[in-house]
């Protein structure tokens, strides 16, 4: 039988690192995109109770848009499931591989941030958990701060390497 | 040369000796110099030829504003031409150059310019140069770019780091003197976001260079001291070695940081420049004011410099300005000169004021000359003498050095960036900030305000207002007293003096004087745009931070109105020259664009693949075999063998879209112009998607996975435009339909696999059974493949005309069930193809893409008439592709074009004559918009939208390449060249 093990799509990129910023890829886990209905404003029944049950973590990408992410992948079934899960207020589709989450952490992570995205990033304007939909340079992301320290860059799968390589470069001046 | 540098004092570090060099000779000065200070330290004063009559030039400020003392500096790739000696920092090594000199800066051969000068007035090249027009680019443009001119750029690449970034605050303050400290500090302490810019390398600007003292403390030392506090409070960021350039909407300043430009050599992974875009809630203009030159004779021989500049020099950097020196002014500030060079020792030959009764607190001891001017300055290549006229009377006397001060004017660039205009104030007679400024507040110098103590106070009261503004409990900070403040008084105002007989120069750098002035009133160009371009004045590098006020006091003058009435010419960014590089950032080279990439890109390297950029994608054009002499013979056997046994293609680029929701296939049915309510579950059909305009804008199959979930996909270049297009239409259009759109590109490696043996080797991986019954042409479903390891969907449609099945697979997995078809299709003989193959291949089948979905066709144009429903109460391009234009017979039609010859070809792009019409615009009947040759039909073919083209197959024509003068003799036929039955595709 042919080798199906997944290809991650940074495989040929090491992770950066010092004292004052890392960079790393997250696992290619779960990727889920649920979007709800224009009927249903606000909140979706259900989807934080979904998040919950599955350990996934919410990020809140747009108006009645949100991603489910983890670093596990969902078995094929349980996928299926949990894509219809919400419906019919939302619906879900699989991202587990469109998109590709990268870490970035450290004293300076959001001063190398800032030399790509115009959001602001002080904790008073952009707390952890709070996600923003931005470029990152010429590349366009889902920004989340996970905590004081550390975000989550969300990227299409197909320009993973170009924004790792950005990254890299606005990283040089502290590595 | 001897040294003018004064045994103590000053903020150099005298411990720290660094070696230098201007014009090879070598050179010291000390940590905290400038390059100009350090120049005049070492008693160099001639340090620049001027830009047209090449005469020689000192340095005339201590600042930005800088028109003379522009250098050379650096070497190779990092070569700074114009580099003003008065803003760069000395660092050990530097090695500097003068400009515009040939063959030395002593002796200059384009100094004769000079004695021209009568004859190179302004508008002499407008008047000289008309004619013979054929002469301007050929003789006259180079003649005179290469006499008149600046330094010269570098052919060679930087080899420096840039970066961009943004920050965000909610005051921003630009300036660190003692306005900009004091607001600073003001709002800072009560917890604002503070954002402090200054150009110089330590903040403190004027107070720097003063002698007055601040509740006991020195001036410099206070400033140490604020931007001490300011450095060490979290919520502020203090930064020096930034220019504030421009003042944007939304209130976002542009501002550039020499991060490493005082360094010989800078480290390699931090940036040289750093552009900064700051969004600030509020911003403070602590700019200060820019000394006014005076105009009389001579005014730019070196040795004639600034009065502020001149203390600048001698307070901060220890520097002389020589052994005779005369002060002239028109208001106070001249005396607080006077004050500092007599407490130094040094002699001060006179002070000239052309006041009444100017100077009255002057307790010095040099001889006091009231109502008197400096007609003219006399020397060479430094000064010896100037001519003081007082009443009737003219006196020479021998100085050595002259200062001069014509007032003051408010720096207040930035806030005229956005629109608003300067307001000419009698009062202090100088052009003030527009009135009213969102976001915006001038203060300190900036805004008119004299003296130290009066600036701390205003910028004080200003830091503490805005920041009370955005809710934070602030207060304007006491400094206590000023001792030894000396505010300039409003000037007397001279703009031009009585009694000159040289050259007045208004704009240094571009060497107009009084006389071009004039002479633009005399000739009808008095208007301040039209002078400052019939005399060039205020167009250099400089952009007349020195010379303005005067060219629009003088301009007042001969056309007896006032200032205010002349009005200023527009400020723009930039405030001062921003290097390429800051504003590219690191956006060049490999990271100029992002680089897509596909999940079948490593597969498609490893089978050897020629890759074509797409946009940002990289595609594998061909995939060339060891033996094979061009791409040709690699793309024909492609072709061939997908027509014979089979072929895998990399289609991940296309766009994909998922649709879901209740109300899913109505939008579909309403973007399609083709019917898409009844799609059944598991099929896919092609769309057709109009603009609005009737034209077609995209095509595609879109398939159906569930009830209420399609799969729609774009072509490769529109797929961010019909994801756009379709989000438009949901939200905007029709938000009464339940629909949820996500663009699924990237989740999905998708490969055709395409060729008579194709089923057989699908059927390999895939777990349910691939026969012509069950999965039959347009079948689309998800699929199990490798006994359920791995899910799938699977599409059979065909864009070759062949047998053909597309296979979506989850990115991550694409690469290796791309290579585990490759190995399981070896013995049917299926090999990869690209795009190139592909193209062929469509062609042959007559499929168009955007050659001939060229944003002017309608489905009529390509043959799809008949797709069009007829049925459907509306569509997108319904309406408007009724119109009679769009169904006019003769409108071009798809048709497909062979020459007569196969030995012939043609090329894409080329026109359709009748057999034997003349090669003109008039006969022509259409173009060859798509063509490739065809292994199969064993010529090249094309597609070609063509007049009455679907009424012509048979028809003789002449295909016409009027760029070669090419004449292909060929024949219109059906738009399909292979298995026009479709026979294949139901294989």
């Amino acid at each position: 039988m042919p080798d199906l093990r997944p290809f991650p799509a940074l495989a040929a990129r090491k992770p950066l690192a010092s004292s004052r910023i890392r960079l790393s890829a997250l696992p290619e886990g779960t990727i889920l995109q649920m979007i709800a209905g224009p009927q249903t404003p606000g909140p979706v029944d259900g989807l934080e109770r979904l998040a919950a049950k599955t350990g996934l973590a919410l990020r809140a990408i747009s108006p009645g848009q949100w991603l489910l992410v983890g670093d596990r992948p969902t078995p094929y079934p349980q996928a299926c499931r949990l894509l219809a899960a919400l419906e019919p207020h939302a619906s879900g589709i699989d991202q587990s591989h469109g998109r590709v989450r990268l870490h970035l952490e450290g004293p300076m992570a959001a001063t190398v941030l800032s030399k790509g995205t115009a959001v602001d990033l002080h904790p008073s304007a952009f707390a952890p958990g709070h996600t923003a939909a931005t470029l990152v340079g010429h590349v366009s992301v889902h920004l989340t701060r996970l905590d004081a320290e550390a975000f989550e860059i969300t990227v299409l799968r197909g320009f993973a390497e170009a924004l790792w390589d950005d990254l890299a470069l606005m990283c040089a001046e502290f590595l | 040369m001897s040294s003018h540098r004064l045994p103590q004092g000053g903020l150099i570090d005298r411990s720290k000796p660094l070696a230098f060099t201007f014009d090879g000779k070598p050179m010291q000065g000390f940590q905290g110099d400038s390059l100009a200070s350090a120049l005049l330290a070492n008693g160099r004063r001639l340090v620049g030829r001027s830009f047209k009559y090449h005469r020689p030039r000192g340095i005339l400020t201590a600042g930005a504003a800088e028109p003379n003392a522009l250098v050379t500096i650096g070497s190779g790739g990092r070569t700074e031409p114009n580099t003003r000696a008065t803003m760069q920092e000395l660092y050990a090594g530097l090695a500097a150059r003068s400009q515009n000199r040939w063959p030395s800066l002593h002796f200059d051969i384009g100094a004769l310019n000079g004695l021209l000068s009568p004859f190179l007035g302004a508008g002499f090249y407008y008047k000289t140069f008309m004619w013979p027009a054929a002469f301007w680019e050929k003789v006259y443009e180079p003649f005179i770019r290469k006499a008149a001119g600046l330094g010269r750029a570098t052919h060679q690449a930087d080899p420096d780091r840039y970066e961009k970034r943004w920050a965000h605050c909610d005051l921003l303050v630009i300036g660190a003197g003692p306005t900009g400290l004091a607001a600073a500090l003001s709002a800072a302490r009560a917890g604002a976001r503070v954002i402090v810019a200054d150009e110089q390398a330590m903040a403190g600007g004027a107070l720097l260079s003063e002698t007055a003292t601040i509740a006991g403390r020195t001036a410099p030392a206070f400033a140490r001291d604020c931007a001490a506090e300011l450095e060490a409070l979290p919520n502020v960021t203090l930064l020096t070695r930034t220019t504030v350039f421009g003042w944007y909407d939304g209130n976002v300043f542009g501002a550039v940081e020499r991060v490493q430009k005082h360094l010989a050599e800078p480290a390699p992974s931090v940036p040289v420049e750093r552009l900064w875009r700051i969004v600030a809630k509020g911003a403070i203009l602590a700019s200060g004011a820019e000394e006014r030159p005076l105009v009389f004779g001579g005014n730019d021989i070196p040795g004639v410099m600034m009065a502020g500049a001149m203390r600048s020099y001698l307070n901060r950097h220890a520097v002389a300005p020589g052994r005779a020196t005369a002060i002239f002014t028109t208001n106070d500030s001249g005396y607080a000169l006077a004050r500092d060079l007599e407490a130094k020792g040094l002699d001060i030959t006179a002070i000239i004021d052309p006041r009444e009764s100017g100077g009255a607190d002057y307790a010095g001891k040099a001889r006091l000359i009231r109502n008197a001017v400096v007609t003219d300055a006399h020397g060479g290549r430094s000064l010896s003498a100037i001519d003081i006229r007082t009443g009737g009377r003219t006196e020479r006397l021998a100085v050595d050095a002259l200062a001069l001060s014509g007032g003051f004017s408010p720096v207040i660039h930035l806030a005229c960036h956005r629109g608003g205009r300067p307001v000419w104030s009698g009062e202090k007679a100088a052009f003030l900030s527009p009135a009213s400024l969102d976001g915006l507040a001038p203060a300190g110098a900036a805004s008119g305000i004299a003296g130290l103590a009066a600036c701390l106070a205003d910028g004080a009261h200003k830091g503490a207002s805005l920041a009370a503004a955005l809710g934070f409990a602030a207060s304007p900070i006491p400094f206590g007293p000023v001792e030894g403040d000396a505010p300039a008084a409003p000037a007397k105002v001279l703009w031009s003096i009585p009694g000159v007989r040289g050259k007045a120069f208004v704009d240094f750098q571009n060497d107009v004087h009084h006389r071009d002035l004039d002479l633009a009133v005399k000739e009808g160009y008095g208007h301040v745009e039209l002078a400052k371009r019939y005399t060039t004045s205020g167009m250099a590098t400089d952009q007349g931070k020195l010379s303005n006020i005067n060219a629009i006091g003088l301009l007042a003058e001969a056309r007896g109105v006032s200032p205010g009435e002349v009005g200023t010419t527009t400020f723009r960014p930039f405030y001062t020259p921003v290097s390429f590089g800051a504003l590219a950032g690191a956006y060049h080279g490999e990271h100029f664009q992002p680089v897509r990439r596909s999940p079948l890109h490593g597969w498609a390297e490893r089978h050897g693949a020629v890759f074509v950029e797409t946009g940002l994608w990289y595609r594998s054009a061909w995939f060339p075999r060891t033996g094979e002499k061009d791409w040709r013979e690699s793309v024909d056997r492609e072709v061939l063998n997908v027509r014979n046994n089979a072929g895998l293609c990399d289609v991940s680029m296309l766009g994909k879209i998922e649709i879901c929701g209740p109300d899913a296939a109505e939008l579909l049915n309403r973007a399609y112009c083709n019917a898409f309510l009844k799609l059944p579950v598991g099929k896919a059909r092609y769309g057709l998607m109009l603009r609005e305009d009737g034209m077609v804008y995209d095509d595609g199959t879109t398939s159906r996975i569930e009830e209420n979930r399609f799969f729609m996909t774009t072509t490769t270049a529109y797929a961010a435009g019909v994801m756009n297009h379709m989000e438009f239409c949901a939200q905007a259009l029709w938000p009464e339909l339940d629909v949820r759109l996500a663009s699924v590109t990237d989740q999905w490696a998708q490969m055709a696999i395409a060729g008579p043996k194709s089923r057989k080797i699908l059927q390999a991986i895939v777990d349910e059974d691939l026969g012509n019954d069950a999965f039959p042409y347009l079948a689309a479903r998800e699929v199990s493949l490798f006994g359920g390891r791995l899910h799938g969907r699977l599409f059979r449609i065909s864009f070759s005309g062949e047998l053909a099945y597309e296979l979506a697979v989850p990115a991550a997995y694409g690469d290796r069930v791309a290579e585990a078809l490759t190995e399981a299709g070896q013995a049917d003989g299926l090999v990869p193809y690209g795009v190139e193959a592909l193209s062929v291949l469509r062609i042959e089948k007559g499929h168009v893409t955007h050659n001939e979905i060229n944003g002017t066709v309608t489905p009529g144009d390509l043959g799809f008439g008949k797709m069009v429903s007829a049925s459907k109460p509306d569509f997108i391009g319904k309406a408007m592709l009724q119109r009679e234009g769009l169904n006019a017979p003769d409108r071009p039609r798809l048709v497909g074009v062979v020459p007569l010859d196969p030995g012939q070809s043609f090329r894409s792009g080329a026109h359709i004559l009748a057999k034997g019409a003349a090669p003109t615009l008039e006969n022509d009947q259409g173009y060859v918009t798509s063509s490739a040759f065809s292994p199969h039909i064993g010529s090249t073919i094309g597609l070609a939208l063509v007049r009455h083209g679907d009424e012509r197959h048979g028809e003789d024509v002449t295909v016409w390449n009027g760029l070669r003068g090419e004449f292909t003799a060929a024949r219109l036929c059906a738009p399909v060249f292979f298995d026009p039955a479709n026979e294949k595709l139901h294989a």
